[in-house]
């Protein structure tokens, strides 16, 4: 037995159909909106990831394979040698020596360069005649380029008629040849990349402390810390995350060193002074040994990795959440 | 307020695929033929495409060049720009190798050094001179020439460089002092040991030679072992012998500083003309540089001697620079033509007469120079024999690193003579 189907109800069916339509229409409009959307987006952002592919990504992957390879363009073809590259570095002195020293190197510049950088900062935030002047000189050691002061510090460091020597002479009497003996060759660009960073870790670490609240002091006095204890529980603590980031900076900064030494010592005596990046350029740019010195490029790709991940972590640790 | 037409998404969109589209067919068309000169001016003759070519050549050379340029380009209608090229072997592998390998070139000539030719030639970026280089060019050179134009100029038969440079490290002494004491200069190594010796008070010193890595200390190591008759690349005993002399200079006999170890050209030229030092090996520069120093220099400061002989006799290696096209050279034809023309026997020495460096025992210059500057030294040491070919390996570079690097290693006492030698051979083993 069927039931007659009233007009008003095939009126609210039509009614309801068309509701479903125009909801499924507006749905579709809303779904072209959004591929529209991000098809412009995609072009928009097409050119900038192109250009980060082609310039980072492909040369990084290049290097991957490369370092698999044997290959110099001037004795082809290339010649697969899987882990041969890598096996052949192990028992390389010049690779060896130049992991061991960029670590020290780099490693050892950046604690003094923190702490140095530190105590000039704090010396340049006390107020005395002429502390603008004073804070324009820290900065020209920064200003100089490096190729420069690598220049002017090998004359100085000479063993004859360099600065250094001859106050040493003067004042203990005895000289050094710096650059010619496996250690002082060492603590010379050491010292000079020292010398050449601080004052760019002052500056920062100098606006560092003009952000430390001055209330914090004054309630410390108000307490009874003196100066050193101000230091370590109110000063330290606040510009800590400055202090590992910079220390992170500079650590994967300086392990692609390469235009001291080159121009100081050319890794000598030896391998006493030799980076990574020293070793890279001599293998992929005297010989074109381009494999081999793909390899070299992932070990220190290794070492920054460990170094950059070690900073992130202890960054978190120090992270200061106001 | 300005009415402002809104560009919605579509339009931005077509309007940028249009573009992209524009230019992406723009890039594929053929370019519009240039219609030959004929055409144009059926009367007129033949119209040359005037071209600018690019020389590298080191900078204080450039006057010398000049002299000679100005001449082609009024032949030629071309014109060619000076550019500072790279002063050492290793940086024009460095400053060249990347635009040869992506096909292509940033200059139509070059000098061209030894230690980076022969890696250039076997990648086949640089074009073979045969046939463009006129056989009276190549008949100039001495036969002392011969080779070191088959191995280091060549490669597989063809040549592909020619010379501009002779090379050779000549010794200088302090020809005032020696005879104020009335010293003859020395001919023997133990000679030199002996007057050394005499000569010695720091900070004055018998004798000097800059060997800071790289390239210094191989440099000093292949003169010793050309003495000694050793082949520096096969690290056998003479080579041995070398390094023991030079080891013996610093620690055992003192008579050269531990500080020359780290020493370049330049620090070892002022130690010279800052009057410490006896007698010493120096490439011909230092010819120039020290009659330069006008306030130093005077007759009898800055003498060439033979040098002292070791176990093999008076030696020093030679080698030097040339000119030569890369492949991938904008201008490649006009480039031959412009090499064929500096290197001709009549150019030759008007660019060895504006310029010592370009100074070579070749038949044109010496007939036109003379007994000018370095000339009669320079065939002095040619009839003496003393020209010890430059050690030669397929992977120059590398192989002189090795030197670098092994010798630098001895000479600061951080290995033996023996383990010196082991690593020597085994590093250069390992090149293949």
């Amino acid at each position: 037995m069927s039931h007659p189907i009233s007009d008003e109800v095939r009126a609210d069916a039509a009614l309801a159909r068309e509701a479903v339509q125009e909801r499924a229409l507006r749905r579709r409009a809303g779904r072209r909106k959004v591929a529209r959307r991000l098809v412009t987006l995609f072009l928009l952002l097409l050119p900038a990831v192109g250009l980060r592919l082609f310039t980072a990504v492909y040369p990084y992957l290049q290097t991957i394979r490369l370092s698999f390879y044997e290959y110099n363009p001037a004795f082809p073809p290339e010649r697969f040698v899987g882990f041969e590259n890598f096996e052949r570095m192990a028992s390389d002195p010049s690779v060896t020596s130049s992991v061991s020293f960029t670590i020290l190197f780099v490693v050892v510049s950046t604690m003094l360069q923190l702490i140095l950088g530190l105590l000039v900062a704090l010396l340049l935030n006390r107020a005395f005649f002429g502390r603008g002047l004073v804070r324009a000189i820290n900065l020209i050691p920064w200003a100089i380029p490096m190729v420069v002061a690598a220049i002017g510090f090998r004359w100085m460091y000479n063993a004859q008629y360099g600065i250094i020597n001859d106050l040493l002479r003067r004042t203990l009497g005895f000289t050094v040849a710096w650059l010619t003996n496996y250690w002082s060759a060492r603590v010379a660009v050491t010292a000079t990349n020292v010398w050449k960073s601080t004052p760019f870790l002052a500056l920062v670490f100098l606006a560092s402390l003009q952000g430390v609240p001055e209330e914090l002091y004054e309630a410390g006095r108000v307490d009874g810390t003196n100066r050193l204890t101000a230091f370590f529980h109110i000063t330290l603590p606040l510009i800590l995350p400055q202090v590992t980031t910079l220390g992170l900076f500079m650590l994967v900064w300086q392990l692609a060193s390469f235009d001291l030494i080159f121009t100081m010592t050319g890794g000598g005596p030896g391998y006493a002074t030799q980076v990574l990046a020293y070793a890279i350029y001599q293998v992929a740019f005297t010989g074109l040994n381009f494999g081999y010195a793909s390899a070299i490029s992932m070990v220190l790709f290794v070492v920054v990795a460990i170094f950059g991940t070690l900073g992130v972590l202890l960054y978190r640790r120090v992270e200061v959440i106001y | 307020m300005a009415d402002q037409k809104k560009i919605s998404r579509r339009e931005f969109l077509q309007a940028a695929g249009a573009a992209a589209g524009g230019l992406a067919l723009a890039s594929c068309a053929p370019l519009p033929a240039t219609p030959p000169a004929a055409e144009t001016k059926a009367t007129a003759p033949a119209v040359v495409e005037k071209k600018t070519l690019t020389l590298a050549i080191q900078g204080f050379a450039h006057d010398a060049v000049r002299i000679v340029l100005d001449e082609w380009e009024e032949k030629t209608g071309h014109t060619v720009e000076l550019e500072s090229g790279p002063t050492t072997g290793q940086e024009m592998v460095t400053k060249y190798a990347p635009a040869f390998q992506a096909g292509a070139s940033p200059v139509d000539v070059m000098s061209d050094a030894d230690d980076s030719g022969p890696i250039f030639y076997r990648a086949g970026w640089i074009e073979p001179l045969d046939g463009v280089i006129p056989q009276e060019t190549w008949d100039d050179f001495p036969a002392i020439f011969d080779q070191q134009i088959e191995v280091w100029h060549s490669y597989e038969g063809q040549r592909y460089r020619v010379p501009h440079e002779f090379a050779i490290g000549y010794t200088w002494h302090r020809k005032d002092w020696f005879d104020e004491r009335g010293l003859e200069p020395p001919t023997t190594w133990d000679e030199l040991v002996e007057i050394g010796k005499a000569f010695t008070d720091p900070p004055v010193w018998g004798t000097l030679e800059a060997i800071k890595k790289p390239g210094l200390m191989y440099v000093y190591m292949a003169y010793l072992t050309a003495q000694s008759g050793g082949e520096i690349f096969e690290f056998d005993e003479a080579t041995a012998t070398a390094f023991q002399f030079a080891h013996d200079l610093i620690y055992k006999h003192k008579i050269m500083p531990e500080t020359a170890l780290s020493m370049d050209y330049t620090e070892q030229n002022e130690e010279y003309m800052n009057d410490h030092v006896a007698i010493m090996r120096q490439w011909p520069f230092f010819w120039g540089v020290a009659r330069g120093n006008e306030a130093w220099y005077e007759e009898g400061k800055a003498e060439i001697v033979p040098p002292p002989s070791g176990p093999a006799g008076p030696k020093s290696w030679w080698g030097g620079w040339g000119f030569s096209v890369p492949k991938f050279a904008p201008n490649k034809e006009e480039a031959l033509d412009l090499v064929a023309f500096l290197t001709s026997a009549e150019n030759a020495p008007v660019l060895a007469e504006g310029q010592s460096w370009f100074v070579m025992p070749r038949k044109s210059i010496m007939e036109a120079m003379g007994g000018e500057g370095l000339v009669p030294f320079m065939k002095e040491y040619v009839d003496a024999g003393v020209p010890a070919p430059r050690p030669f390996h397929p992977k120059v570079a590398e192989a002189q690193s090795v030197v670098d690097d092994v010798a630098s290693l001895y000479l600061t006492d951080q290995i033996s003579l023996e383990e010196t030698m082991e690593r020597g051979k085994e590093r250069i083993e390992a090149l293949g």
